[in-house]
């Protein structure tokens, strides 16, 4: 409980005692809590610089098998980045990712010119032709299997296709959970209440041993595409939820005033209902966004080598074989997930901040 | 859609319209079952696969480390499936437990008036909600318990509790003749008696319960924030103590906001303990999923079963947070 305003000074002291030392019990919790903090600091310090090994890139530099091996992260960085991805062709990689990042980034300067039509080429034209010149085999580029695909790569590829195919069902979906036709209203309400049971893992297992066995035997779909599957199924309803909030946030008015412009179903949903609808969720799009994101690396238990798979793959590799190795794998790990999911519900939140005062401003 | 004329005979022509549609689309959905039911028939055929639940009474020639009913490898495939359930299930009670009572603390923390526990609250969120869960779990489990001492040197927290790079063991009720409590004893090779637990499932353990502990501290953080002011005020006016009104004013009230994202949280934590089979923890997915449909050679009966399991768990819990929902709701809201 604040202390009352006279005892309140200004500048340092008079911060501390407010908000540290406002009373004996504060002052013994924050007294302890200092202490603890400026162990672990020590602790963590000497464990991640002091007592680690930084020189060489060769496994002979990490001879204490123990402590932190930096050397690891620096010698397996190509794999980390790439998984087996021939070397000669990643240049297409980069070019593919830099174009996409390039085009994220010209859409979110608000000044920019065209940018419905960037907007456009972002969400129809750019992940086909990303596909096709990671996957190659036609127009003289060299076909790489996706089996080769892995690391921070395959991470982005996954989580940025599976998006891409799940907004669109999830919306379908969500309209679909709202339609006056009881077949479809309960079909799309069975298929999202049952999906949403299911554990990412279970499904990947599903889709796997399962997918074959439903299609004929002429139709062949590899292990990225059957997990993409799986991926998908799941985050579509999850996104369908989130849309779904956004569709019921909407007055009433909104669909009646539609209908009485004389718009059909498809023009009021497309130009009235859905804008207004997915702009509400998109604080949860973006949180489900976030979710798939760290949830890919649950990829590694099928043998697909997403970046933690590549770290691990790369760990029990017997030259690196140790804690040391391992500890600096994941917390190179670690520091790249962080920092994204960070940056991304930071970014998110001010979004809907911007969003908000937006929306009053227009009432 | 339809024709279109202005009034109510424009709505009959929709309705209609809609009818046969719906029928197309149900004829369209039944053709689908049909064919990939067909389909399924004739790859299974193909492959020389039988049907069946017949498999489940069959020997299970497999070894699980840890049972909670009497298992050996002659036991019938579904005792091994009541034992992976069984193992699912004391995962997730022990992960709910944990994370509920780190996100109570934590929530509360994040409005504490002092600045470092609110602060520390707000990085210990901020911290393992962003990273992966598998790769805490791994961090946990290869890096951590990896660094704890072998048998010989064990770490005894107290004389009864025994941590060391196999498991922490305890002492455990004994029904076997009468009631008794069994603490561990060293044995020749390891710790007998009491009770313990494997490494894999205190990694599982630590790692889904700091991860989701951070969601609900957020939960709790929100609920404690919508009780209005005035609740506050007029529980400190009435002279009671601050954790009195926290306890008896606030927390009755944070509750009706509280418990339907826990639900959630609950189920996301359930549905994650199949993470399980990254580490080999014997649950489901490792047993059943894994094990069992290799050597069953059955993969039909397998994923049904599994699906059906995890559906039927979360609509349990589901109906019974409604109702504990409905009881707390306000009564005419």
């Amino acid at each position: 409980m604040k202390t009352s305003t006279a005892r309140q000074s200004a500048g340092l002291p008079g911060w501390l005692r407010r908000n540290l030392f406002s009373s004996w019990w504060n002052a013994a919790v924050s007294l302890v809590l200092l202490g603890l903090l400026a162990m672990l600091a020590v602790r963590l310090f000497q464990w991640l610089i002091i007592d680690a090994q930084w020189a060489g890139s060769a496994p002979s530099a990490c001879a204490d098998t123990t402590s932190l091996c930096w050397p690891f992260v620096r010698a397996r960085w190509p794999q980390f980045l790439y998984g087996l991805y021939p070397s000669d062709e990643v240049w297409r990689v980069n070019l593919g990712l830099a174009a996409g990042a390039l085009l994220g980034a010209a859409l979110a300067v608000r000044r920019m010119p065209a940018r419905r039509w960037i907007a456009a080429f972002l969400l129809l034209a750019y992940p086909p032709l990303a596909w096709w010149l990671f996957r190659g085999g036609t127009w003289g580029l060299t076909p790489v299997e996706t089996s080769l695909w892995g690391g921070f790569f395959l991470t982005l590829v996954v989580t940025g296709s599976v998006f891409w195919v799940s907004l669109l069902a999830g919306v379908l979906l969500a309209l679909g959970r709202q339609s006056r036709m009881a077949l479809v209203r309960q079909a799309c309400t069975v298929w999202i209440e049952f999906w949403r049971a299911v554990p990412v893992l279970v499904l990947l297992f599903v889709v796997i041993i399962m997918l074959p066995l439903f299609l004929p035997a002429n139709i062949e779909i590899d292990q990225l595409g059957r997990a993409m599957i799986a991926f998908a199924i799941l985050m579509s309803t999850y996104l369908a939820e989130a849309v779904r909030g956004g569709l019921q946030s909407l007055s009433a008015g909104q669909y009646e005033a539609a209908r009485a412009l004389g718009l059909n179903w498809r023009q009021s949903r497309l130009h009235v209902v859905l804008p207004q609808a997915l702009a509400v969720s998109l604080p949860q799009i973006t949180s489900n966004f976030i979710g798939l994101f760290k949830e890919t690396t649950v990829l590694l238990v099928i043998g697909l080598f997403d970046l933690l798979g590549e770290v691990q793959r790369a760990a029990s590799d017997p030259q690196w074989l140790g804690t040391g190795t391992t500890a600096a794998g994941y917390i190179f790990v670690a520091v790249f997930f962080w920092t994204a999911c960070f940056c991304l519900s930071r970014a998110s939140s001010r979004l809907e901040r911007r969003m908000t005062r937006y929306r009053a401003a227009a009432t | 859609m339809g024709r279109r004329r202005s009034g109510f005979p424009g709505e009959l022509v929709r309705k209609n319209s809609a009818f046969w549609l719906q029928c197309l689309l149900g004829l369209a959905l039944v053709a689908l079952v049909v064919l990939v039911f067909r389909t399924t028939q004739s790859n299974l055929e193909l492959l020389g696969v039988q049907s069946g639940f017949d498999f489940l009474w069959k020997k299970a020639g497999f070894s699980i480390s840890q049972h909670l009913i009497p298992y050996t490898e002659d036991s019938p495939i579904w005792v091994a499936l009541a034992v992976a359930i069984l193992n699912t299930l004391l995962l997730a009670v022990f992960c709910i437990f944990l994370a509920s009572l780190l996100g109570l603390f934590v929530g509360i923390g994040r409005l504490s008036s002092n600045w470092l526990v609110s602060r520390l609250s707000l990085a210990y969120l901020e911290v393992f909600r962003n990273i992966p869960v598998l790769l805490q779990i791994f961090f946990w489990y290869y890096v951590a318990l990896r660094a704890l001492p072998s048998l010989e040197s064990s770490i005894f927290i107290s004389d009864y509790l025994v941590l060391n790079n196999r498991g922490l063991y305890f002492p455990f009720i004994e029904f076997a003749n009468g009631f008794s409590i069994n603490p561990p004893v060293m044995g020749r090779f390891a710790y007998e008696g009491g009770f313990y637990l494997m490494p894999e499932f205190l990694a599982l353990w630590i790692g889904l319960s700091l991860y989701n502990g951070s969601y609900i501290s957020e939960i709790v953080r929100s609920g404690f924030q919508s009780v209005a002011r005035g609740q506050w005020e007029a529980g400190t006016a009435l002279g009671l103590k601050p954790a009195t009104v926290l306890r008896r004013v606030a927390f009755p009230q944070a509750l009706r906001a509280v418990l339907p994202p826990l639900t959630t949280v609950y189920m996301n934590m359930f549905k994650a303990t199949s993470l399980a089979a990254a580490i080999a923890y014997p649950e489901i997915v490792s047993v059943f999923v894994g094990t069992v449909n290799n050597l069953a050679g059955r993969p039909v009966e397998v994923m049904a079963v599994s699906l059906v399991f995890y559906a039927g768990v979360s609509f349990l819990v589901a109906w019974l947070m409604g109702r504990w929902n409905k009881r707390v709701t306000l009564r005419g809201q």
